[in-house]
């Protein structure tokens, strides 16, 4: 084969494997988006579900956390888990003080962002202090805020996601005809 | 965790630090106290001491280890497992249970709310009462509960912190358990304060027995309604009756043929005669034992057992009752 032609076959799979790892990137960002969607409507559900420990059971923030936690998988069920574990020890540290570290152990190469990461810790900076009601405050307050990122996600979601995957294939197409 | 580390965890980390320098057996402990800005104390063997700060018990005052607001704070918080939501209604009480049935009593600035008590704030002074389950301290004291083989209607009267529930959890124990010469009995027990069974998460800390059934953090007198209808006992046991539903609860027990044995605070059969709600029950010869624990001495000293009429029961008897 000529060497012209053969310059030319590798330009060409130079190109495809640009298309592809540009379209790829998009597709893994739009999957991204979705994930965090996914893994916020799961907090939201676990949130309801430690306001009905506190509230209907009256159960202590350990009892709390360990029964949600114990009921669900994937990265916030193990911090709920890992949550209640450490209060059972006791550590001379407060709650917000444990909660926090706990957070900022959770998946941090997940698909949450770090703001939805800072409003989960905050959540804990009045959790356990006075009375039921307030702890019920706290957590509607929270899921709220949750309701909010919720919503928008939801109606930026489809828009998005196509964004994502069309600009990584024209990105690595505008690459592959700039190299070209 | 031992029993030490147990109670240890309990306090702010610097208390913790001083706590476990201490050179005694915390079996011999009685009460921690803490108050804020005044020296931290401990009372081990009915004798008050000062805690230092390397943790050494003394009796000089200007030598102790003050303790501070935060101290203070961060026990509650440690003390309630960071909840003190989930205590509301024991506070209102002044106290609550924790793990190990130790009781941290609390004092501070009542809320109220037209005349009930809502709840309380600025805690300054806790009061950590440890909890001793005493297997075997009811052993000379059984048998006088007995007659023919038939458990008698028990009440044990002792002036507060004289080892009243200490008794009452042995002879639940011996009671439920029986020996060769008593057979076992099913035993309800309403454990209002969590002091009796000390649950933790539903689960008996203390030895109450293989027949004993609980029902925790339940009010006495709903409670052994509650037990008649649910767990048909054959003896009810409860701690510090006092109020008038407490007695009519018990008066119901006693009507549907089971066993009642109770604690009352009091110095005395006569002391409980003159009390308005309880001094029926002793005019009316409701109980036929009843136990009177000193409030001097050593704690738990028995200053005698006496039949329905307040007669003072011996020896003899015991023998009798025995056999």
């Amino acid at each position: 084969m000529p060497a012209e032609g053969m310059v030319l076959l590798l330009r060409f799979w130079g190109s495809a494997l640009m298309i592809v790892g540009c379209g790829g990137c998009g597709l893994w960002l739009s999957s991204r988006y979705r994930k965090r969607l996914d893994e916020l409507e799961q907090l939201r559900q676990m949130i309801f579900l430690l306001k009905g420990q506190i509230i209907y059971a009256n159960a202590t923030l350990q009892e709390a956390f360990g029964a949600v936690g114990g009921r669900t998988e994937g990265p916030f069920g193990e911090l709920f888990t890992r949550t209640s574990e450490r209060l059972a020890e006791q550590p001379a540290a407060g709650f917000s003080e444990i909660w926090r570290e706990e957070v900022q152990r959770t998946d941090a190469d997940g698909p949450l962002k770090e703001a939805d990461r800072q409003a989960l810790a905050s959540l804990g900076e009045h959790l356990g202090f006075l009375d039921r009601e307030m702890q019920e405050r706290n957590l509607l307050l929270y899921l709220e805020q949750l309701d909010l990122t919720l919503e928008q996600l939801r109606l930026h979601r489809q828009e998005r996601c196509r964004l994502y995957s069309s600009l990584g294939v024209l990105s690595g197409l505008f690459l592959a005809i700039l190299l070209a | 965790m031992d029993r030490r580390e147990e109670l240890i965890r309990i306090f702010s980390k610097d208390i913790r630090t001083i706590l476990r320098q201490v050179p005694v057996d915390f079996d011999q402990v009685q009460e921690i106290r803490l108050r804020v800005r005044t020296p931290l104390l401990m009372i081990c063997n009915n004798r008050e001491y000062y805690l230092t700060q390397e943790g050494q018990l003394s009796v000089q005052a200007d030598s102790a280890h003050v303790v501070t607001l935060r101290e203070l704070q961060e026990t509650l918080e440690y003390a309630g497992s960071y909840s003190l939501y989930a205590y509301e209604e024991e506070l209102k009480q002044g106290f609550i249970t924790i793990q190990g049935g130790h009781r941290v009593g609390v004092s501070g600035k009542v809320i109220t709310d037209a005349g009930r008590i809502r709840g309380m704030k600025y805690i300054s002074f806790i009061n950590v009462r440890v909890s001793h389950q005493i297997r075997g301290c009811a052993d000379r004291i059984v048998p006088f509960l007995y007659k023919n083989r038939e458990l008698m209607h028990t009440m044990i009267v002792s002036a507060p912190c004289r080892g009243k529930t200490t008794l009452l959890r042995d002879i639940i124990r011996q009671v439920s358990d029986g020996s060769d010469s008593r057979p076992g009995m099913t035993v309800g027990v309403v454990d209002e304060r969590s002091e009796l069974a000390s649950c933790y998460q539903g689960q008996p800390q203390n030895d109450l027995g293989i027949r004993t059934d609980v029902l925790d953090s339940c009010p006495k007198a709903q409670g052994m309604m509650m037990l008649i209808r649910a767990m048909s006992p054959r003896v009810i046991a409860v701690d510090e009756i006092g109020g008038r539903e407490d007695v009519e609860a018990v008066e119901y027990v006693m009507n549907c043929g089971c066993k009642v044995i109770a604690t009352v605070h009091g110095t005395s059969i006569e002391d409980l005669r003159r009390k308005p709600v309880l001094g029926r029950m002793v005019g009316e010869h409701w109980f036929e034992r009843y136990i009177v624990l000193g409030s001097r001495g050593h704690i738990g000293e028995v200053e005698g057992i006496f039949d329905s009429r307040g007669f003072l029961l011996g020896e003899a008897e015991r023998k009798e009752h025995a056999g």
